[in-house]
């Protein structure tokens, strides 16, 4: 009973119009001032401890959701007018759907609504030139979810000053999974090739090799009479010439995807796999489409750490700084590609609902501190290095 | 930062009166809050032109207010700076206090006493070390494998099966025979010569030999020996680097590319369960706990498919390097933290 009479007058002393108006001007104030200072580029958020919330309020499941969310927009706030120009939040789970269908379908019910409204209130996002991607595996929502998903992101396509990445039914396993299946997808289709480009058509490429062969058979004839006598010798020197024949054409495809061909396709057009059957004109062109559909395929050794982070979910470069409420010290499966190099993460005990702007100071200036005193060192041992050099 | 009252009114979605708000009620409530809209390029430059006077008043106004923020930003880390200092102080006298009061005088007796109190255990133990900054190659390799030596003996005596040490540069992994030798050397010295409930050790790299000196007793593969002997405890280490990592997926996609190409395999085939039966057996499973003995906690490129849902610990503040009271205490954290899957 204390508790409920002590918040209720807390609520209504801050709601005072003085006090109301003297805290937001120290808000700006303190958001202006930060401004002075270093600020991340990236700020991801676990939005953890909303049950937990509202089981400790004596609150619907449901109701504790709505705080989160409104914690957020504070949150949000704070981001954006301090300059954070991508922030991403955990805002469901893959794993989620494990819980009761009650709280997914009024997780889902919720999601609509926010979408809803936020697609009414566009110019909000506008003034902040935030642009909102919803990223994670699509299959798994609702149609009619995704459907103002979709509005809503084409809604602030155009902003690009700052971004919000709401990963929704999302995991990290299952962007480093969806990473690696698009990148093998894309290695297993022969790249696009610019048309039209070149001055040079491939149809009389091919008649001024069909012309050369002929030559080289008329050579060969010649040559069979040079040549001592050997028991498989005329069938060796056709295989040979096709065999520089093949490897030529190869060049010419592999130049025309401007592409180093490597050492495995060069085996499969490999001299032993042919055909030792004489040149034919049909027996060139089929020759001609099996190196084409090999040797246009990427070379599988040519994917980096970056092809795999270009096809994650995540557009944006790594977040300097992860943020986890509720007093759990795990991942939970967020972000695992993008923050295990040098992400700060920090975990804290206060519960998502709570979460504002004095909670969220202490972490973003010891941050800027940490910063700060880092630059100093470096500068320090650049000093001493540059030092040691003059003398 | 919407103020208690409009927040309210937000909450709701009704106004004072009861009524409720429609979507440009809800607009002229916020419109208070929210920054300028951004002016075109172009009306700012041509107003610059018009009137120069109106412009150097405009001037005036952000040069006072960006003077009255970067006052405020330096107070705020004067301020900030001095209580970091204490903190640290603070930080350092507990730490200290925490390092006489628990030590396990090379004792794994001693070491099992404190682990009494713990509901649970990890079964897979984790720790990140890092080569030290100062000092030259051969100094932090000494010190590197002297932490591992110390970490494998605590881990050992916790009863814990499974230890992985992650150290970014990989130059543990080079001396796979010395620090095994090294080892056992520092397990003689906890347990004693001969002792019955000495682990047996076995020291593994990921896409290295594993090794298996010829004096020590192969791992017990049926719990025990041939001729009835005692059950030895058995620890497994696992010596893991940054190759371990984002490279190791790497090269698992350059392989199911291969695959992909040579039509072995659809990439609708590819799933987490797939990736991670690979990863699991060329690397390591998941470990259920990361113990961190730096100040922050920052993974510096531990593999990221293990890393889902361990539990890390890092002690605030801690500058001591390695210490048996960051274990301890990681454990206890460990112990009595209940475990949940997903957000």
């Amino acid at each position: 009973m204390a508790t409920t009479d002590g918040a209720s007058l807390r609520r209504w002393f801050l709601s005072l119009p003085p006090v109301e108006y003297l805290l937001q001007h120290v808000r700006e104030l303190l958001i202006g001032s930060l401004k002075c200072g270093p600020i991340p580029n990236h700020i991801a958020f676990v939005m953890d401890g909303n049950r937990r919330w509202a089981r400790d309020h004596k609150l619907e499941t449901v109701e504790g959701h709505n705080m989160g969310f409104e914690a957020l927009a504070r949150v949000l706030e704070v981001c954006y007018k301090s300059g954070v120009k991508y922030v991403t939040i955990y805002a469901f789970s893959i794993e989620n759907f494990k819980r009761s269908k009650y709280e997914v379908d009024g997780l889902m019910d919720m999601a609509k609504t926010r979408l809803v409204q936020m697609s009414q209130h566009g110019e909000l996002f506008d003034r902040y030139g935030a642009s909102v991607r919803v990223l994670g595996d699509r299959s798994l929502v609702r149609a009619d979810v995704l459907e103002q998903v979709d509005r809503a992101v084409d809604m602030t396509r155009e902003n690009d000053r700052a971004v919000l990445n709401v990963c929704f039914p999302y995991t990290g396993r299952e962007e480093i999974t969806h990473s690696i299946r698009e990148t093998v997808k894309e290695y297993s289709v022969p790249p696009e090739r610019p048309k039209e480009k070149r001055a040079f058509s491939e149809s009389q490429i091919q008649r001024h090799l069909r012309t050369r062969q002929l030559a080289s058979v008329a050579e060969e004839g010649e040559q069979q009479y040079l040549t001592p006598p050997n028991t498989t010798g005329g069938l060796s020197n056709a295989s040979d010439a096709d065999s520089t024949e093949a490897s030529e054409q190869e060049d010419l495809d592999s130049s025309s995807v401007l592409q180093p061909a490597s050492s495995q396709t060069s085996n499969c057009a490999s001299p032993t796999l042919k055909p030792t059957t004489p040149l034919s004109p049909d027996n060139s062109s089929w020759r001609l489409k099996s190196a084409a559909s090999s040797s246009h395929l990427p070379d599988p050794e040519t994917i980096t750490t970056d092809t795999l982070t270009k096809n994650t979910y995540i557009d944006a470069p790594p977040p300097e700084l992860l943020i986890r409420t509720s007093g759990v010290n795990r991942l939970s499966d967020f972000m695992l590609w993008q923050c295990h190099e040098t992400t700060e993460i920090k975990f804290l005990d206060c519960m998502w609902p709570e979460f504002d702007l004095w909670h969220f100071l202490p972490v973003l200036v010891e941050w800027q501190w940490r910063q700060r005193h880092k630059q100093r060192q470096e500068g320090r041992v650049e000093g001493s290095t540059d030092g040691i050099k003059s003398a | 930062m919407v103020g208690a009252r409009h927040a309210q009114a937000f909450h709701a979605d009704v106004d004072e009166q009861g009524r409720r708000l429609s979507a440009r009620e809800r607009e002229r409530l916020l419109k208070p809050y929210l920054p300028p809209t951004p002016k075109p390029e172009t009306s700012h430059s041509s107003a610059a032109h018009k009137s120069p006077l109106f412009q150097h008043k405009k001037r005036v106004r952000p040069a006072i207010r960006h003077a009255i923020h970067s006052l405020i930003f330096t107070i705020i880390h004067v301020f900030f700076s001095v209580y970091i200092r204490l903190r640290e102080a603070y930080h350092a006298v507990v730490n200290q206090i925490f390092t006489v009061l628990y030590y396990h005088h090379r004792t794994p007796e001693l070491i099992k006493k404190d682990m009494k109190n713990l509901s649970k255990v990890p079964k897979h133990l984790s720790v990140i070390l890092q080569q030290s900054p100062a000092g030259g190659d051969k100094d932090s390799l000494e010190t590197l494998m002297n932490d591992a030596c110390e970490i494998a003996a605590w881990t050992a005596s916790a009863g814990i099966p499974v230890l992985s040490i992650y150290e970014r540069t990989g130059i543990l992994k080079h001396s796979l025979p010395h620090l095994h030798r090294r080892i056992s050397r520092t397990m003689t010295s906890y347990y004693g010569e001969a002792a019955a409930s000495k682990p047996t050790i076995s020291l593994r790299a990921p896409h290295l030999p594993s090794y298996s000196p010829p004096t020590s007793p192969e791992p017990p593969t049926n719990g025990d020996d041939a001729d009835g002997h005692v059950h030895h405890p058995h620890l497994a280490i696992m010596l893991i680097d940054e190759s371990d990592g984002r490279q190791t997926l790497v090269d698992l996609t350059k392989t199911l590319a291969e695959m992909a190409q040579h039509g072995k395999l659809s990439p609708e085939d590819i799933s987490s369960e797939l990736i991670d039966a690979e990863i699991s057996e060329s690397v390591m499973m998941e470990p259920d706990l990361i113990i961190l003995f730096g100040d922050q906690i920052v993974l510096d490129g531990y593999p990221p498919w293990q890393a889902r849902l361990s539990e890390m610990f890092y002690v605030q503040d801690h500058v001591g390097g390695v210490g048996y009271h960051v274990f301890l205490r990681a454990l206890y954290k460990y112990g009595q933290a209940q475990f949940r899957v997903g957000t």
